[in-house]
């Protein structure tokens, strides 16, 4: 807490240059070039030595342990079974994106047309599924897609199996419960762009000639578009580095890389191979999420003054 | 261009409204509405917001489904043709160009749903860029244009595929004054060239004026004036359209015999006027650029001439506003009155003084039926 | 058109509408069945339950190893919370006001932890942790909550700084008040929905968190998902449930506190 209370000290103290600029004009240049960045110390601070110092050690380690060298990259790739553990989180990472697309589109696009009542319980639902305990939900999942559960004895009674389908401990639960997760994530920004879309373009578009199919493919759509790539990237991202859903609906047999290292870590103490595979998921994750800032229209700091 | 020019084929009826309705509820956006819209012609709906010419107009294109009633087009209904299959041209209020679109693409958009080859394309776009001038604007987005190339691009795209009716719904509202007029003048000779229908949505009657050939003036879903801009302006059927349109004096009087009435107790003469009985309320109304105000000496010089009336008044104000002088004068009974003279004609009054009010007797409107809320400004609205 | 319901056609409509809803019950599905589970009588989470029971919430309440955790996820919460906050805020002014280089850049560095899996996160400060010999303590738990909650209570002090006028701050100024209290009295008030906003994110995030608990626990400190999760690993239990459904009502009423808050904030505006 003393570094929380160093922070709320300086946040009052290095103000007046920041709030008025008529007094900061006599200020040295270079005093004037960093005015207002004191601030940002205090959680420079806690982020340096405890996210970014750390974060490099552990890369750092990849090309340190046992020995120096690339050694646990050649591993990485040439061993068949860490080679599957790739294929994996990128194969469930696709599809989780695909399946949470098709199904948050139809949700974002009814939440902006009924922007009172309904969509705005339809936008309840969203925001509680989001904020309920990833935990809880996951353990719900185990629970209705198990060999006894409700969802194959539904799907039984109703005649279209039957023996129980294994839907956990393999990457269908994983699959099934990440698109759940994910949902949100698309349904947020995409209705967001879908908010903004003036609709008058749309009347524009069938006065013009367009049918409801081609105003939807030719304008809706193309308008969609930067919500649409946004929400796929940001979940493709977040699907890769899931740990826990993978992991408890998931199967021993089939990994993702998260599992994987963290496997690594707890029960091999292969810090090397686990920094490894920890630098490239790190890797990959900052290359997508660069794109995805590429993409937004705005600058999240730039201001409204 | 020549293909989208037409000869404009005056006097044939192109779009009947007959008994048109729409209700939101118990409310009536549009209230028994029949009009009929000249093959040809630039006609605009004038009213204040609210008034139903917008949702008339929304109608028209097919963004609104009537409660009742007709739309036909050379006597095809058009009720249950979805806007795409309608073929009408449409200007918006905000332009609504694709933004995802070039300016090319947003005026060939139209001739790429009609499937048309893509050198007629090519050519149709370019002969569109031409008329509105905006052939080196060809590849930006409409992000990166003016508000007024914008609407020029908007007028592109509408008329690009050749529509015989062009609906345009307050397409200058958001531009400053001068620009409006410019684009004002060049709209008034596009119409002229191209021969199309015009149907034009306006809450702004200088622009109506300007523009029309016909205007329809809406209030509380109705129209209740129909005409060109001098009639209406001239000779107004009610006193609604009198009051909404420029400035008039209202004068209450009591008709005593045929051709003359009693205000504030004296006589004045009026127009002949059926279905005025004796002793029947009935108002009269003087454009104050009719009127004209003499000081008690200029009286005396100049008797009054046959066919003109006069009512002494006092002099409340005179505001000098340029091109023009006005005049605000209170008779004994208590009306106010305005009057109004070019400056150059000279007005020497002073606040206080006393002056006798003149006007030609046949210039002077009588309405024997009106509501009190017809006499002041912006009542148009529910 | 496409999106005005009224101009839209009707069998659009209503398959837009029918598909909306199945999805929307498939969102509700896990949340509402893991509530009925916990009151369920069956010790196989059978469903439909034979019968309703209040025995796997006594279970819970009075097994102390569940108690401890659920006091330990408060505690944690609460002062990742404040810690949270007390970083966030004098960040975000200076991200907001500040007018020196590279300020794109440090937004991304402080989201970063929002980008950067939790996996990795986890093991890179397990690490550190393991060597100073901090895992299982308290100051190890925060330390790590504060890292990835850090970037939701920047980003929502900036959103409502952003939308804050500073010449209504300059005129408390000229009013006579020092720049100090004129933030004090000034702009904090206005900022405040942001700040509670984003020290609620902190809270839920930290409520939540499971990667960086289960890496931090020890037998003796362990938050409510890390209990949970395990015991899932051991068996489906339905005092599991019980847990579930209390992490769920606290982050239902979090939400209400939310929105009923930005609602007063709305009218007031």
């Amino acid at each position: 807490m003393k570094v929380a209370i160093n922070a709320l000290h300086n946040a009052q103290g290095a103000d007046p240059g920041t709030g008025a600029p008529r007094a900061a004009v006599r200020r040295p240049p270079l005093s004037q070039r960093w005015r207002g960045s004191r601030n940002l110390l205090p959680a420079l601070l806690f982020l340096g030595l405890f996210f970014f110092a750390p974060l490099i050690g552990l890369l750092l380690r990849g090309v340190l342990e046992p020995v120096p060298g690339l050694g646990n990259y050649e591993q990485l790739f040439a061993n068949s079974a860490y080679a599957r553990v790739l294929f994996n989180t990128f194969s469930v990472a696709g599809l989780v994106t695909v399946i949470s697309m098709l199904l948050g589109f139809p949700l974002a696009w009814a939440i902006t047309l009924v922007p009172r009542g309904w969509g705005r319980w339809l936008l309840n639902i969203v925001l509680l599924s989001m904020w309920t305990s990833l935990l809880a939900r996951t353990y719900s999942w185990l629970v209705l897609l198990q060999g006894s559960g409700v969802i194959n004895k539904l799907l039984m009674a109703l005649g279209i199996i039957d023996a129980p389908l294994e839907m956990v401990h393999n990457l269908t639960g994983v699959v099934i419960g990440m698109s759940y997760i994910m949902i949100p994530f698309i349904v947020l920004p995409l209705q967001a762009t879908m908010q903004a879309i003036d609709p008058m373009v749309l009347q524009a578009g069938s006065i013009c000639g367009a049918s409801p199919w081609t105003n939807f493919w030719k304008v809706f759509i193309p308008l969609c578009r930067s919500g649409l790539f946004s929400g796929a990237l940001m979940v493709f991202v977040m699907s890769l580095g899931y740990y826990v859903t993978p992991a408890l609906l998931g199967g021993a047999q089939n990994m993702m890389l998260p599992e994987f290292i963290i496997q690594q870590v707890q029960s091999f103490l292969n810090w090397g191979l686990a920094s490894a595979a920890a630098a490239l998921l790190v890797v990959i994750t900052l290359v997508l999420f660069y794109l995805y800032l590429k993409l937004q229209p705005e600058s999240p700091v730039g201001n409204a003054r | 261009m020549s293909a989208v020019i037409k000869e404009a084929a005056h006097g044939k009826t192109l779009v009947t409204l007959r008994n048109l309705n729409k209700h939101y509820g118990d409310f009536a956006a549009v209230d028994n509405i029949s009009l009929d819209i000249q093959d040809g012609e630039f006609l605009t709906f004038l009213g204040s917001s609210g008034s139903g010419k917008s949702t008339t107009l929304s109608m028209l294109a097919g963004f609104e489904t009537p409660s009742s009633g007709e739309i036909l087009v050379e006597g095809r209904s058009l009720v249950n043709v979805p806007p795409h299959k309608r073929d009408i041209g449409m200007v918006f209020q905000r332009y609504s160009l694709f933004p995802h679109l070039s300016v090319r693409d947003n005026i060939a958009f139209p001739l790429a749903i009609r499937k048309l080859g893509s050198a007629e394309i090519a050519k149709r776009v370019d002969a569109m860029l031409k008329l509105v001038q905006l052939e080196t604007f060809a590849h930006r987005r409409p992000a990166q244009l003016s508000g007024g190339q914008q609407q020029r691009v908007a007028i592109a795209r509408a008329l690009v595929y050749e529509p015989r009716i062009l609906l345009m719904d307050e397409p200058l509202g958001a531009l400053d004054k001068k620009l409006r007029e410019d684009l004002q003048d060049e709209l008034r000779q596009l119409h002229r060239r191209l021969g199309i229908t015009i149907v034009y949505v306006t809450h702004d009657q200088e622009e109506a004026m300007r523009l029309s050939q016909r205007i329809a003036i809406f209030s509380h879903g109705k129209i209740v004036g129909l005409g060109s801009g001098y009639d209406l302006y001239q000779n107004p059927p009610n006193a609604f359209v009198a009051s909404f349109l420029g400035n008039s004096n209202f004068l209450r009087v009591t008709a005593s015999s045929h051709g003359a009435a009693a205000f504030e107790g004296q006589s004045l003469a009026i127009r002949l006027t059926s279905g005025l009985a004796a002793d029947q309320d009935a108002l009269i109304m003087v454009r104050p650029e009719k009127a004209l105000a003499l000081s008690t000496e200029q009286a005396t010089r100049e008797p009054l001439p046959a066919g003109w009336n006069e009512v002494n008044a006092k002099v409340g104000e005179v505001l000098f506003l340029g091109e023009s002088q006005t005049c605000q004068v209170v008779t004994a009974g208590g009306t106010e009155m305005t009057v109004k003279a070019l400056s150059a004609a000279g007005m020497p009054m002073q606040p206080g003084d006393t002056v006798k009010v003149r006007w030609v007797v046949a210039d002077a409107c009588v309405y024997t039926e009106w509501a009190e809320s017809d006499l002041s400004k912006a009542a148009g609205a529910h | 058109m496409l999106l005005s319901p009224n101009a839209m056609g009707r069998p659009l409509r209503t398959g837009l509408y029918l598909t909306t809803g199945i999805i929307a019950a498939f969102l509700l599905l896990p949340v509402v069945f893991i509530v009925l589970l916990s009151f369920g009588s069956s010790q196989w989470l059978v469903f439909p339950p034979p019968g309703w029971t209040f025995k796997w919430y006594d279970q819970f309440f009075s097994n102390p190893e569940w108690m401890d955790a659920a006091l330990a996820s408060l505690k944690v919460a609460v002062l990742t919370t404040f810690a949270a906050v007390a970083l966030g805020l004098p960040t975000a002014f200076a991200l907001v006001r500040g007018r020196f280089p590279g300020r794109e850049l440090l937004y991304g560095l402080f989201t970063m932890p929002m980008i950067v899996p939790l996996v990795i996160i986890a093991v890179a400060v397990y690490a550190l942790f393991l060597k100073l010999g901090y895992t299982g303590t308290l100051f190890a738990f925060v330390v790590s909550h504060v890292i990835v909650a850090l970037p939701f209570t920047i980003i929502s002090i900036i959103n409502s700084l952003k939308l804050f006028d500073q010449s209504i701050e300059d005129a408390a100024v000229i009013c006579g008040a020092s720049r100090l209290q004129a933030i004090v009295k000034v702009t904090f008030p206005a900022i405040r929905p942001g700040m509670i906003a984003g020290g609620l994110f902190a809270f839920l995030v930290s409520w939540d968190e499971v990667v960086l608990s289960v890496m931090m626990a020890s037998p003796d400190l362990q938050t409510l998902p890390v209990k949970m999760w395990t015991t899932l690993r051991q068996d489906l239990s339905p005092v599991i449930a019980v847990a579930s459904t209390l992490l769920i009502g606290l982050s239902i009423l979090v939400m209400f506190i939310a929105s009923a808050l930005r609602r007063r904030n709305e009218t007031n505006a």
